[in-house]
């Protein structure tokens, strides 16, 4: 890839995320909003007592603690992000294909000396590694906003607070950890991706009900016709989040690099190829 | 070569099932060298064992019945 064709992917990647706002920034932003308020009012509810226990406790706990041992504790607190972001991909990938063709964009984009591999992978690339990066953004915000809050609790109540600069240290590094998380999950749920690529390339109306009806349909003529139930194993054996959720440093070359991995990236690149293709059926 | 190719982009129906039969073929092959186990509709129950008893549950019937007729008496 030379320098031209990276700064048209880049612009590609751009293009995606400035269509998607409100699934990329928007959602992470009101769910971070949200935590915060909740958090305050929280602290409301407390008396003076409690609170003070608590920043102590805290500031103790993690004094003196490397951030990296700590890290996977915090990875507990991006898990509302996770699961909004795994919505929200589902949503994008239903939708991008799809709303290309019914708004007419795709010819516009067909146009231009784009190809509609560039386009698709921008589009996964995109959901993998740049829209993590806003999910992650907004937690780094909501643990400052966090720690600084404690900080000025412990103040208030004279409690000492020097722990809390090790729990924040905790927290960011757990943020790389999620990052990485995304990056595997992508590419582990790689299938699944490609999956609904296809049928948002396909369908004429409703990709979602074409998507699952489509699987059910063959898991179950698989079932009826040969006896066996090879794709339906198959979905269940990529469905276990403890397959690409990273919590420690040491596993992530294993993560990564590993038989039931790269597989999935050949299942997957067969679907998305297959939705490349399909792009160039216009209704 | 170039004929199954347009053959295989003829329309948008054929891709999907080009697409869909590649993939299976794929997951079937792999799934069979790998010996992957059919997991998926094991009712396994690690709770507790159900044993039905034709006697209890003929029993039990009788019990219930005569429990009705006593409620309509």
């Amino acid at each position: 890839m030379n320098n031209g064709q990276l700064r048209q992917f880049l612009a590609l990647v751009r293009r995606e995320v400035l269509e998607h706002p409100s699934l990329f920034i928007g959602a992470p932003a009101i769910l971070g909003a949200l935590l915060a308020i909740g958090s305050l009012w929280v602290l409301s509810m407390l008396p003076s007592e409690e609170i003070a226990l608590g920043v102590e406790y805290l500031s103790i706990l993690f004094d003196g603690l490397s951030p990296l041992q700590m890290a996977p504790m915090f990875m507990l607190l991006a898990v509302p992000f996770i699961i909004v972001l795994f919505v929200c991909g589902i949503v994008y990938l239903l939708n991008t294909l799809f709303q290309d063709r019914k708004d007419g964009s795709v010819l516009f984009w067909q146009s231009m000396p784009v190809s509609n591999l560039s386009t698709v992978l921008a589009k996964v690339v995109t959901l993998g590694a740049v829209v993590p990066v806003f999910y992650i953004a907004t937690l780094f915000v909501l643990y400052i906003f966090t720690t600084i809050q404690l900080t000025i609790l412990g103040f208030n109540y004279g409690v000492e607070v020097a722990g809390l600069g090790y729990m924040l240290g905790a927290a960011v590094v757990s943020l790389l950890l999620v990052y990485l998380s995304a990056l595997a999950g992508t590419l582990w749920l790689l299938p699944s991706i490609g999956w609904i690529l296809l049928f948002s390339a396909f369908a004429r109306r409703t990709p979602l009900l074409w998507a699952i009806g489509v699987f059910i349909l063959f898991g179950f003529l698989e079932d009826f016709v040969f006896g066996s139930q090879f794709l339906a194993n198959w979905v269940e054996s990529r469905s276990d989040p403890s397959r690409y959720l990273i919590t420690e440093f040491s596993s992530i070359l294993s993560r990564f690099f590993n038989y039931e991995m790269l597989f999935g990236v050949l299942v997957g690149a067969i679907l998305i190829a297959g939705a490349v293709y399909m792009r160039r059926f216009i209704d | 070569m170039d004929k199954l190719k347009r053959l295989v982009l003829k329309n948008r129906f054929t891709v999907l099932v080009a697409t869909l039969a590649v993939y299976m073929s794929v997951l079937v092959v792999e799934g069979a060298l790998t010996g992957r186990e059919a997991r998926v509709v094991d009712f396994d129950n690690p709770f507790f064992d159900l044993s039905v008893d034709l006697e209890q549950l003929e029993n039990l019937r009788q019990n219930r019945e005569g429990g009705r007729q006593s409620l309509r008496d």
